[in-house]
């Protein structure tokens, strides 16, 4: 039988070998999934979710199983992206990058950079396979964009999404009404 | 309460996600509230669009990225835990000394200290030793200085009639 998420992220606080290749193995692919809807940039979201694979394998023994082994580890996984949306958000103040000004509602300027240089090709492909709709997800700010990826992409539910971006859910709430309320106005501006 | 727009409980509604007595309270509300009947059919069809049009991530062989993944692994376990910890700060540690460095070295008043001397008494007390030399400034300019340093050391004892 099959050993569950939980059980494997047991075994690998134990340290017991081909344990965290086969929990590495079954999340690889949700894991940078997750990343790339976060970062944007292919090179990025591989490492931010090996980031966060590398602080599962230290941390497996505080894993107190209260909660789905997914919820614990996408937390880690959003975290790392967000902390990394961070430091360039940071890097970009520091080098004079212009601030988001006096309209609230208008794009976050990091949202609005161009991606670190990926190859030409993949930007192309890339371009061609997001719909409109997502391209303007992408202008929202981190966590909105967050909440909108594991709800719609992974079919998180609200409580979830809570404990893996670390808010109350009428937080949660508030972001993903906020993220269709401002996709909706925009998608009509464009009508 | 039913006559209070509850946009923010739409999306959970829509999605079957309200617990009672929210859910009744939002389907309260939806019966006299067409506004937010419109809000939430927007809604459900937005979240439909996203979920058939989400984009493909760029493709990445797994097979590398695990070899990848486990190499790092291995070099952070190298290190080891103490000397990891001991090696992330030490270009913090670096820069840090070679600003104190630095700054201390272009700083006259940390250099000296209350107790080090004063470099202008310094200047003047070479400067004073110097005075005899610059009295015999005459005898001094006829003198080849590196062979006849002896005599440069020994202005003080040539007689008078040399000076001149």
């Amino acid at each position: 039988m099959e050993s569950s998420d939980e059980e494997l992220c047991r075994a690998v606080a134990e340290r017991k070998p081909g344990a965290f290749d086969l929990l590495a193995e079954r999340y690889q692919e949700r894991a940078y999934r997750i990343a790339w809807s976060i970062v944007r940039d292919r090179e990025e979201a591989k490492d931010c979710s090996q980031d966060a694979f590398i602080r599962l394998h230290e941390a497996a023994g505080s894993f107190a199983g209260q909660s789905k082994f997914s919820t614990w580890f996408y937390r880690i996984l959003v975290n790392c992206c967000l902390d990394r949306q961070r430091r360039r958000r940071g890097w970009r103040r520091l080098v004079g990058w212009r601030d988001r000004g006096d309209d609230p509602d208008g794009p976050d300027p990091v949202e609005q950079a161009a991606a670190p240089f990926s190859d030409p090709a993949d930007a192309l492909d890339t371009e061609q396979r997001m719909s409109r709709v997502w391209a303007l997800v992408n202008e929202l700010s981190p966590q909105q964009r967050a909440a909108v990826t594991l709800s719609v992409r992974e079919g998180l539910a609200t409580r979830d999404i809570a404990a893996v971006l670390s808010v109350s859910e009428a937080t949660v709430r508030v972001h993903l009404h906020r993220a269709l309320s401002t996709l909706r106005r925009r998608l009509g501006d464009e009508a | 309460m039913s006559d209070v727009h509850v946009d923010e409980l739409l999306v959970d509604h829509a999605r079957g996600e309200l617990a009672e007595p929210e859910r009744s309270r939002v389907a309260a509300h939806l019966a006299i509230c067409a506004e937010c009947r419109a809000t939430r059919e927007r809604y459900t069809a937005l979240m439909a669009e996203l979920q058939r049009t989400a984009p493909t991530p760029p493709s990445v062989h797994w097979g590398a990225y695990r070899a990848e993944l486990r190499d790092r692994l291995e070099r952070r376990g190298a290190a080891g835990p103490v000397w990891g910890w001991l090696l992330r700060p030490a270009p913090a540690f670096v820069a840090a000394a070679l600003v104190t460095a630095l700054v201390v070295a272009g700083w006259p008043g940390i250099v000296r200290g209350p107790g080090a001397p004063d470099p202008l008494a310094l200047d003047n007390t070479i400067l004073a030793s110097q005075l005899d030399m610059i009295a015999r400034l005459d005898v001094v300019q006829r003198l080849d200085l590196l062979e006849d340093f002896n005599v440069i050391n020994e202005l003080d004892e040539l007689p008078e009639a040399s000076k001149s």
